[in-house]
């Protein structure tokens, strides 16, 4: 890449200044029609063109090493602005010198000197602000052009990934909890340990189908989540309650797979779970003005626990977003001492 | 006959391991509790010689319970799945379970800690003497942050206070844990154990040079390097303990 920019640079380079020495010679010689001999003419128009071509790339090296380009418009401008008149004033130089050298024109005296500096600057003054504003505006352009691919790029990768991660995501430890209690349950209760390896699979299946949509029914959802907490039931005994308040016409609505299973998850594991005498967990399923409301109400409390930023909790809105819109939201609060309640908000169709 | 607790907040599991252990009946189970307080309380009132233990339990985790007890039995964790646990246990080496047990796993983890008995029976020192005073071959549990450890007191060169907290040092690690020195000095053996000044206790059995100090006083060299150096007031009792 670099090499290819430095070729394309070159090319530019040697090609804008070719095109301004012959525009200098035809005007010369046919506009102005000109009577100095051809070679001087050569000459003159080489004293413009090559300190120009060798300035502008000493300013190029100066910009690049510098990086004024990354800086911010009102921090470079100044810098270009200095940048210009010396590479103006320095071409000037030059070429006053290689004419006194040649014994072309002689501004041996300080007022002659000056006016002729003044002129020269001019002069390049003419072909280096458009030079230093094409090269400003190419750097401008491809670098916002970049820019704006990488954070699309990124955005993706990131959409991809959370997506995947999210859907992926069921806790092991309650995989072998659940696998223990089956075992004890085995000689205890066989029947129920019968029920309870169906609903174990019931779980495992829709997680792994999970990666594979977008989303599901409520219905579904809530089924797999009733299953889960049955088997957390076997764990806990009484020590965890569970109560369920569902508007039968949610049943149909679309919701992201295994969310509203990982956040009965969070609710048993930092709620129930670390409560002596255990607790309460509450799921609501309603219409509120063209939203679809879940809640999701446990005994517990957050008690600035860091694991509420967590990866599943930060990210099931983001999940919510990419799938339903910038509508979509969810929260999660203390709602009084021992509750805490996560709140999942999704357009109803129509309302997007 | 080895004196068993179950701790664990799952009742079909503290079951299911009952029933495991019935298969080895040098192993009797003596109580069951069902959280780290009824824990700590069980194993004060009834002093056994093991306990299984789950990590994650309401309230506090069992790490958390070990780390609050003076002495901690022999432990054999039981956990489902717990990255953190188990990094813990990888750093450390200790004994642990997982649910579901696998009964060869369990027949190895005991045989193991048979053997371990052989070595230094139990019945070595008697508990009954004074309970509150540990003996050198006691054991601590020590957690800091993600790392814990089984120390045995005789295993710790130097205490070292540290604001509310000790430093413990042992092999290549110093630890904190939240006991105050003067707590500590209470419950140490002092035939092993000296407090040399206001913020070390050392273990007598572990200095490895003594050299003369300034005012009288005395700079002991431990084994582990640290330089620790004996108040004047001190030294006239270290030097009496040495010469006996």
């Amino acid at each position: 890449m670099p090499k290819n920019v430095s070729k394309y640079y070159w090319l530019c380079q040697v090609g804008g200044w070719g095109c301004i020495a012959i525009f200098i010679i035809v005007a010369d010689t046919t506009l102005l029609k000109s009577k100095a001999p051809i070679n001087l003419m050569y000459i003159f128009t080489a004293m413009y063109v090559i300190p120009g071509l060798l300035s502008t790339h000493l300013f190029r090296e100066v910009i690049r090493r510098s990086g004024w380009l990354q800086m911010p418009v009102e921090k470079a401008l100044p810098k270009f602005l200095i940048g210009i008149l010396l590479t103006c004033t320095g071409c000037g130089l030059i070429r006053i010198g290689a004419f006194d050298a040649l014994g072309l024109v002689h501004t041996r005296n300080i007022p002659d000197f000056f006016a002729e500096l003044m002129a020269s600057t001019s002069e390049y003054g003419i072909t280096i602000i458009p030079w230093t504003l094409i090269y400003y505006f190419y750097h401008y352009i491809e670098n916002s052009r970049k820019q704006q691919l990488d954070t699309l790029k990124l955005e993706a990768l990131v959409k991809e990934l959370e997506l995947k991660t999210i859907k992926a995501h069921i806790n092991p430890h309650f995989i072998f909890n659940a696998l223990n209690s089956i075992r004890a349950l085995i000689d205890e209760n066989p029947a129920r340990a019968r029920k309870a390896v169906t609903e174990l699979s019931n779980i495992l299946r829709s997680s792994m189908q999970a990666e594979k949509l977008e989303t599901v029914t409520f219905e579904k959802e809530l089924n797999i989540v009733k299953d889960y907490l049955a088997l957390e039931y076997i764990r806990f005994e009484e020590r965890l309650q569970v109560e369920y308040e569902i508007d039968e016409d949610t049943l149909d609505q679309p919701i992201p797979p295994m969310m509203l299973q990982t956040l009965v998850e969070n609710a048993i594991k930092h709620g129930i779970s670390r409560q002596v005498d255990g607790g309460k967990v509450k799921i609501v399923s309603d219409f509120r003005d063209h939203y679809h409301e879940l809640l999701i109400v446990n005994t517990g409390a957050l008690n600035g626990n860091r694991n509420i930023d967590g990866f599943g909790l930060s990210s099931t809105k983001n999940r919510l977003q990419i799938l339903f819109g910038q509508k979509a939201n969810f929260d999660i609060r203390e709602v009084d001492g021992n509750t805490v309640q996560a709140r999942v908000l999704i357009p109803v169709d129509g309302s997007k | 006959m080895i004196r068993a607790i179950i701790i664990d907040d799952e009742r079909l599991a503290r079951n299911e391991l009952k029933k495991l252990l019935l298969d080895f009946p040098e192993i009797e189970v003596i109580a069951e509790a069902a959280n780290a307080a009824e824990g700590v309380e069980r194993i004060d009132s009834l002093n056994p010689d093991l306990i299984f233990l789950d990590i994650q339990m309401p309230g506090k985790t069992g790490f958390d319970m070990l780390s609050e007890l003076e002495r901690a039995p022999n432990v054999i964790f039981t956990t489902a799945y717990d990255e953190y646990a188990l990094k813990a246990f990888e750093v450390n080496a200790l004994d642990y379970l997982l649910k579901p047990v696998e009964p060869k796993r369990l027949a190895d983890a005991l045989q193991k800690l048979q053997l371990e008995e052989d070595k230094e029976p139990i019945s070595d020192h008697p508990i009954s003497v004074n309970r509150s005073i540990l003996n050198e071959h006691d054991q601590v549990f020590v957690k800091d942050g993600e790392r814990c450890w089984f120390v045995k007191l005789s295993d710790i060169r130097l205490f070292e206070s540290v604001g509310n907290y000790a430093k413990v040092y042992f092999g290549t690690n110093k630890p904190l844990i939240l006991k105050s020195l003067n707590a500590l000095e209470e419950r140490l053996d002092e035939k092993v154990f000296f407090r040399a000044n206001r913020k070390h206790i050392v273990n007598l059995r572990l200095i490895e040079k003594i050299e003369p100090y300034f005012n009288g006083g005395l700079l002991l060299e431990m084994k582990g390097g640290e330089k620790i150096e004996v108040s004047r007031r001190q030294t006239v009792k270290f030097k009496e303990m040495m010469s006996l």
